[in-house]
C-alpha cells in the first residue's frame, strides 16, 4: 500500500498513534504532561483519601474508603506503566514525591498547580474529616469523569484504551460518594455537608483552566484535547447538580 | 529502563523479494508473548545505536518467534537485515510490547475483521493464527491490500490457513497495481473500498472486534468507515506502521559565531514549536527554568528527572545534567537531555524541544 501523508495530517483527520515509536517529540512531550496530570492526580488524591480511612464512622465507610485508595494507585499505575514505555521511570516515580502534601486549608481557590507536581490544582487542599473527604469526593469524582471522558477519545490509543478500563472505576467512586453524602443526611451532617460543599465546589471548578487558543488548537489537531475548559466546567456542573438533586442536598448549596 | 534480552537467530527465510521472516530463540527460554505484539531490537550501525520495532507473526501457542521485516528504502536496520542477517547471529529485543490484541476465549463464537496493508500484515498473521488455535468457534475475515501479487508477504502462508481453516478464515486480497477477476479486488483500501466492502462482502453489525494494521492513510480510511457502519470505538484495535520516522532529519546546528558574553552567562538558543528564541542565562539556573523565565511554554512535569517529559536535543554547546533517571545512555550519545536538571556550562548552548 502507497500512499504518503505526514504525522500531522493523520493526526488532523483523527489519526490514532499506537507506540511511543510513532509519537513525534512534540507530541510526546504534551502527551507526558496529560499522562503526568492524571498519575500526579490520582496518587496525589489516594493519597489524602488515605489519611481519613480511620475517620471513617464504621468498618464498611473505611473499607470503601480503602477500596478507593487501592484503586485509585491502581489506575496511576496503569498510565505510569505507559509513560514507562517512553522513558519515564516507574520504579522511581511514585516515590520522588510527596504526594500527600496539602496547601493550608484556608488557601483561596485558584487553578494555579504546584510547581512540583502536575496534579490538578484541587488537589492540592487538604481534607478536614470523613463528611469532608466525602464531599470532595462527590465534586472531584464528577470533575475527574468528565476529564477521562474527554481523555477517552485521545490520540494516542494505549492511553485511551487505558482510560476506557478506568472510567467506570472513577465513576464508581463518584457514586459511592454520593451514597455516602445520603447517609451523612441521615445522620444530622447537613450542616457540615453544607460547609464542604461550598469549601469543594469553587476549588473543583477552578481547576477546569482554559489553555491560550493557540495551544488548544494544537492540541486539537493532534488529537490530545477537545473541549475547552469552559465547556468541561459546564459538563462537571451539571453532572455534580445531578448528584445533588437526586440526594435531595441541604440548602444554599447548589447556587455556589 | 528498558530490559534487552539476547535472541538466537535460528532461520532466516525470505517471503517477498524484500522482506524475510526471522525466526528466534530467546536465550533465556522464554517465548511467551500476545498476539500481534512486537519486539523493539536494538542494533549499533556506524557508531550509533538504531532501534527499530518489528511485530511478531507467530501464532502464541505455536512455541516460536518470528518476525517479518520489510525492507525500506534507506532503511538502515530493515536493509541490514534483508542482506546480513544470517543463522547464528545473536540480537538483542526488548519486549514483547504493544496492545494490538484483544482478550481469547475458547467459548466465544466471535467474528474478527483484519485490515492489513503491506507488512502491516504481521501482527495481524498472529492475530489470525492465535484465534483459528484457541477459539475453535470464531472466525476472522482478513481484507489485505498490496501493490501486486508478488509483493504479498506470507502469500503461501496465508493459501494454507485458509484451506486449513476454510469456513472460518476468508481472505481478501485488493491489489493496487493488478486486475483482478472482481473489480472491486483492485485499486487501494480507501473509503469508496471499503464502503463497497460492507456492502457487499463484509457484515460490519456482526462483527466483534476490528485489527487495523498498515500505513496511515489506509488505517484512517478503515477506521472511518467502519464508524459510518457503527462499530463503537472500543471494538476497534489499531497498529500504526508509519511511513515517515518523526525526528529522523535533525537539523545541523547553527555555526558558532563568536559571540559576546557576560561573565558567568550563557547565551542560550530555545527551539520551540517552530520558533527560536535567545537570551542569557546564569549557569546555576536549568535550561528548564532559564525557557519557562523567558515566556517559552518548554515542556515538563516532575522537574525531578525521573520522568522524561523535558526531554530536548543539544545542538551546540554543554550541559551538565545533574540527576538521570530516565533517559538512556544511546539517548545521551546522540545529545539529549532533560531540561530539568540541565545547567550550561558553556558560553553558548543550541537545544531544540522539537525533533
Amino acid at each position: 500500500m502507497s500512499g504518503e501523508m505526514t504525522i500531522s495530517e493523520y493526526l488532523a483527520r483523527g489519526g490514532r498513534l499506537t507506540s511511543p515509536a510513532n509519537a513525534p517529540q512534540r507530541y510526546r512531550a504534551e502527551l507526558m504532561k496529560i499522562m503526568a496530570t492524571f498519575v500526579d492526580s490520582e496518587l496525589a488524591g489516594a493519597a489524602g483519601f488515605a489519611e481519613v480511612i480511620n475517620a471513617g464512622p464504621g468498618t464498611r465507610e473505611r473499607i470503601t474508603a480503602a477500596r478507593i485508595v487501592l484503586e485509585k494507585t491502581a489506575s496511576a499505575e496503569k498510565v505510569l506503566l505507559l509513560m514507562g514505555e517512553f522513558g519515564a521511570n516507574v520504579g522511581k516515580y511514585a516515590v520522588h514525591h510527596p504526594w500527600a502534601d496539602r496547601l493550608p486549608r484556608g488557601t483561596a481557590p485558584g487553578s494555579r498547580r504546584s510547581r512540583h507536581d502536575m496534579r490538578l490544582s484541587v488537589l492540592n487542599y487538604p481534607l478536614e474529616g470523613w463528611t469532608d473527604a466525602v464531599v470532595m469526593n462527590l465534586c472531584m469524582g464528577c470533575g475527574v469523569c468528565v476529564h477521562l471522558e474527554e481523555l477517552s477519545a485521545i490520540s494516542y490509543q494505549p492511553l485511551a484504551e487505558a482510560i476506557r478500563e478506568i472510567l467506570p472505576v472513577e465513576r464508581r467512586h463518584a457514586e459511592l460518594a454520593e451514597n455516602g453524602i445520603s447517609r451523612l443526611l441521615d445522620s444530622d451532617e447537613a450542616t457540615a455537608v453544607r460547609s464542604s460543599l461550598a469549601y469543594w465546589r469553587p476549588r473543583v471548578s477552578a481547576m477546569f483552566g482554559d489553555v491560550g487558543e493557540e495551544r488548544l488548537t494544537r492540541l486539537r489537531n493532534w488529537g490530545l484535547r477537545r473541549r475547552n475548559g469552559s465547556a468541561m466546567r459546564r459538563r462537571w456542573k451539571e453532572r455534580l447538580d445531578g448528584a445533588l438533586r437526586r440526594i435531595g442536598p441541604p440548602a444554599d448549596s447548589t447556587g455556589l | 529502563m528498558a530490559r534487552f534480552r539476547e535472541l538466537n537467530v535460528t532461520g532466516v527465510r525470505k517471503t517477498t523479494r524484500d522482506a524475510v521472516v526471522v525466526t528466534l530463540a530467546p536465550a533465556d527460554g522464554v517465548t511467551e508473548f500476545k498476539q500481534g505484539q512486537y519486539l523493539t531490537f536494538r542494533r549499533e550501525f556506524g557508531g550509533e545505536e538504531v532501534r527499530r520495532s518489528y511485530s511478531i507473526c507467530t501464532g502464541r501457542t505455536e512455541g516460536i518467534i518470528q518476525v517479518g521485516i520489510k525492507r525500506v528504502e534507506g532503511g538502515v536496520f530493515s536493509s541490514w537485515a534483508n542482506e546480513n542477517l544470517e543463522t547464528g547471529m545473536t540480537l538483542e529485543a526488548m519486549g514483547p510490547a504493544g496492545s494490538f490484541h484483544a482478550p481469547i476465549d475458547p467459548a466465544r463464537a466471535a467474528h474478527y475483521l483484519g485490515f492489513a496493508g503491506g507488512s502491516g500484515i504481521t501482527p495481524v498473521l498472529s492475530i489470525i493464527k492465535t484465534v483459528l488455535a484457541e477459539e475453535p468457534l470464531s472466525r476472522f475475515t482478513l481484507t489485505y491490500g498490496n501493490r501486486t501479487m508478488g509483493s504479498i508477504m506470507f502469500r503461501e502462508e496465508l493459501e494454507d490457513l485458509k484451506n486449513l481453516h476454510m469456513r472460518r478464515l476468508n481472505i481478501i486480497h485488493v491489489l493496487e497495481s493488478e486486475a483482478q477477476d472482481i473489480e472491486l479486488f483492485s485499486g487501494r483500501i480507501d473509503e469508496a473500498k471499503c464502503r463497497s466492502l460492507f456492502e457487499r462482502w463484509i457484515d460490519i453489525e456482526g462483527t466483534d472486534t476490528a485489527f487495523i494494521c498498515g500505513p496511515e492513510p489506509m488505517m484512517l480510511a478503515v477506521a472511518t468507515s467502519l464508524a459510518a457502519r457503527g462499530l463503537p470505538e472500543e471494538r476497534i484495535k489499531y497498529e500504526l506502521f508509519t511511513t515517515s520516522e518523526p525526528g529522523r532529519a535533525l537539523r545541523p546546528a547553527p555555526a558558532a559565531a563568536s559571540i559576546e558574553v557576560s561573565a558567568g552567562l550563557t547565551r542560550a538558543t530555545v527551539t520551540l514549536d517552530g520558533a527560536s528564541r535567545s537570551f542569557e542565562m546564569e549557569r546555576r539556573v536549568t535550561l528548564l527554568d532559564a525557557a519557562l523565565d523567558n515566556a517559552i511554554d518548554a515542556p515538563f512535569a516532575c522537574r525531578a528527572g525521573v520522568c522524561s517529559t523535558c526531554r530536548c536535543r543539544v545542538l551546540d554547546g554543554e550541559v551538565e545534567m545533574s540527576s538521570n533517571h530516565a533517559l538512556e545512555d544511546h539517548e545521551v550519545a546522540q545529545g539529549y537531555v532533560l531540561a530539568c536538571q540541565s545547567i550550561p556550562i558553556t558560553d553558548r548552548v543550541v537545544v531544540d524541544f522539537d525533533h
